[in-house]
Formats: structure tokens, C-alpha cells, sequence
């Protein structure tokens, strides 16, 4: 069975046996039976043998790993694993436009959720759209993007937000989708939030991005061009291995680094943080 | 001299800076900045090739209103500062 979805307007589809639905909650809010352009199709099956590649680099975090390597034919190849043991791979077409996704066992949901957020990231790269890393507050109507290394306090800071700071409510708490449309930066809400359970599908006018940083004051200030290019790459989980990848996210960040405010918060994780940030980001949207 | 694989010129709001990209380059760790001239020259490398400092103090000369002493000068300075930066080989 097919089921169609649609993250920052751009649609896909994922084609797995019934009972996979029922536990992708997550994905709910996204199915979208209107749309009929998608950008790619994953099949997800129950692995039956490993699939056969080469090794061309890995990256590890917090105890998942996630190879990339090469079958025979030439096809791009994902494998997943948690505390080393492996979870399933993701096998992509030539285009990137078809992905067949193999489960091996119960973290079916892991590989799944990785295996669409790379497909996602692939396809969209060349079309001003970009998923971030960054948890994400909206406040009157904009949105206000929080980014840092894994652990700085991007939730936390989010948590301050919300708690001190009338009005806020969370967007999404780790992987958001920017995208640029006649100029102006949305964010969007997408099925992949981390750890916390905030999959929805809204969207706004990006306000502001604060790169956080931990320090024992609290201070901001606004960033120049070539930084706020650099914080945009690391936090845009871009790939960069074809040429065409490479030119289309050079050409988000590049739109997003002239369009939008970047900042540079050093911070403590209390309520004075909120209010030093939100006090400086909000009406200060314009260059 | 050869440019390192994995190396892009980019144009970041104005400003010219070569960063690592593709798959020789995967680590986004680095960014350097070029002024106009350094630009140019590296795109004559990366077009060149396996180029030396006379061919770059060549294509400057005769690009720019320069005597072949100060192109063969100016391109030295720049290339030591690639060699520096460890964005070329020999």
C-alpha cells in the first residue's frame, strides 16, 4: 500500500505493508492523498540478507552510526546502526528518486526515519529547501530558529522561550525544513523532531537564527556574512557529494545569509537568556 | 602545482571563499577567503590544472595592466599562501 505525504510542500511517497502505517504516527500529520507531484518513493521492506557495499565514509553520534558506501552497479547505500549493531540500510536509485529501505529487526522506525530524512535532503537540495538542524519557536506569527552542537541546549533554550516568554510555541525541536520561496525563509514543522514528540505541520516567516553557545553570561550579538554562512552549513544537513547538491545548498545558505538575521547568543540555561535573545531578534527582522 | 580534490570557489554574498566539498572533502571544516585577484587565479589554476607560477604570472599579465615582475611577485605571494593553507599539492 502507498501513502502520500507532503513536508514543506514537497510531496513523496512511501510504499510499505498496512500494519507499517499504523506506527508511523508521526507521519501523520503530513499524509497529503491530494498531492500529484511527488520527488521520490521509498519502499520499505523486513530485510531478508545484508546488503552487499563499499565503505566510503562514516559518521558517528551518540551511538548511532550511519555508513555511506556504494554497491557494484553504482547505487548509493545508507546502513544504520545503534550501539553497533545493524538496524538496515538504504538503497537509492541513480536519480535519488526511488530508495528501498531495509529493516532488519524492532528499530525499524530509526532506520525508516533516518532512510527519509536523507532521501529528503537529496532530492530537495538543489530546490532552495533545506533540513536543519535546530530547534524551532514561533512567536506572532514568525519563527525563531535555535542551532548549536548536540547537547549545547537548543531545547533548552526553546523550553526558556516557552516558559518566560508569552505567547511561544514549539515548531519543531530538531529537524525543521527551511525553504525559500520568492525570497522570503519559511520553516516548516516536519515528521522528524529527535527525541521530543513534536511532529506539526505548520509553518512561518523565519524571524531570526541564534547559534547558541554555552557561556557563564548572557550576550548577544549579530553575526557577519562569512559566519553566518559557516554556522548555516553546519547546522544544514546538506549532502555535498555530487556537484548539482553542492551548487543548490551553496544557493540556500547564500539566499539565507543575505535574507535572514543570524545571531550569536552566549548563554546560560536560565530565564534572563530568553529574554537578552528575544529581546534583540524580535523587530530587529530587517538589514 | 595542483589544486587539492575536494575544493570549491564560491561566491558568499559578495565575498569569494574556497570551501571543502564532495566526497575527498567531507569534513566542512574550513573556509578561506580570497580578494578579487586571488579568485581569479585560482580559477585559471583550477582550469590550467597541473600549473606552475609562471603560467598563473602569464594569464595575469596579460589579464591585468601588470609588468611581468609584479605578476610573477604578486602570484608568488598568493600561491605560498595556498601552500600555507594546504589547499595545494606540489
Amino acid at each position: 500500500m502507498r501513502k502520500h505525504y507532503t513536508v514543506a510542500g514537497h510531496g513523496f511517497i512511501v510504499d510499505a505493508e498496512s500494519s507499517v502505517f499504523t506506527r508511523m504516527v508521526q507521519y501523520q500529520p503530513f499524509q497529503d492523498d491530494s498531492i500529484d507531484n511527488t520527488l521520490f518513493t521509498a519502499r520499505v521492506h523486513e530485510s531478508v540478507s545484508p546488503v552487499i557495499y563499499t565503505e566510503n565514509y562514516r559518521q558517528e553520534d551518540e551511538g548511532q552510526t550511519i555508513i555511506c558506501g556504494e554497491t557494484s552497479d553504482g547505487n548509493t547505500v545508507f546502513e544504520y546502526q545503534l550501539e553497533n549493531k545493524i538496524e538496515g540500510w538504504l538503497v537509492c536509485s541513480h536519480d535519488y528518486k526511488e530508495g528501498d529501505v531495509y529493516c532488519t529487526g524492532h528499530q525499524w522506525l530509526f532506520v525508516l526515519n533516518n532512510a527519509m530524512m536523507m532521501m529528503y535532503t537529496v532530492i530537495t537540495s538543489d530546490r532552495l529547501t533545506a533540513l536543519f538542524h535546530s530547534s524551532v519557536v514561533s512567536l506572532k506569527g514568525r519563527a525563531y530558529m535555535f542551532l548549536g552542537k548536540s547537547g549545547t541546549g537548543k531545547s533548552t533554550h526553546s523550553q526558556l522561550w516557552i516558559k518566560h516568554i508569552e505567547g511561544t510555541e514549539l515548531v519543531n525541536d530538531d529537524n525543521p525544513v527551511v525553504r525559500i520561496i520568492d525570497g522570503v525563509a519559511r520553516v516548516y514543522g516536519s515528521p522528524w523532531s529527535g527525541k521530543t514528540p513534536c511532529y506539526r505541520n505548520v509553518d512561518y516567516p523565519v524571524g531570526g537564527i541564534v547559534k547558541l553557545k554555552q557561556a557563564p553570561f548572557n550576550e548577544i550579538r549579530r553575526m557577519k556574512t562569512i559566519e553566518a554562512y559557516v554556522t548555516l552549513a553546519m547546522s544544514i544537513s546538506g549532502m555535498r557529494w555530487k556537484k548539482w547538491m553542492g551548487d543548490g545548498i551553496h544557493e540556500t545558505e547564500n539566499q539565507l545569509t543575505a535574507t535572514v538575521p543570524l545571531w550569536h547568543l552566549s548563554c546560560l540555561p536560565d530565564q534572563e537568556a530568553a529574554e537578552v535573545c528575544s529581546k534583540a531578534i524580535i523587530n530587529q527582522e530587517i538589514k | 602545482m595542483r589544486q587539492k580534490k575536494g575544493l570549491v570557489l564560491r561566491d558568499v554574498c559578495g565575498e569569494k571563499v574556497i570551501i571543502g566539498e564532495g566526497l575527498e572533502a567531507i569534513d566542512f571544516g574550513r573556509l578561506l577567503c580570497l580578494n578579487e585577484t586571488a579568485a581569479w587565479l585560482w580559477q585559471r589554476a583550477s582550469e590550467i590544472g597541473d600549473f606552475t607560477i609562471e603560467d598563473l604570472a602569464e594569464a595575469l599579465y596579460e589579464e591585468y595592466e601588470v609588468s611581468k615582475e609584479k605578476a610573477i611577485q604578486d602570484v608568488t605571494t598568493i600561491v605560498d599562501k595556498w601552500k600555507s593553507a594546504d589547499i595545494i599539492t606540489e
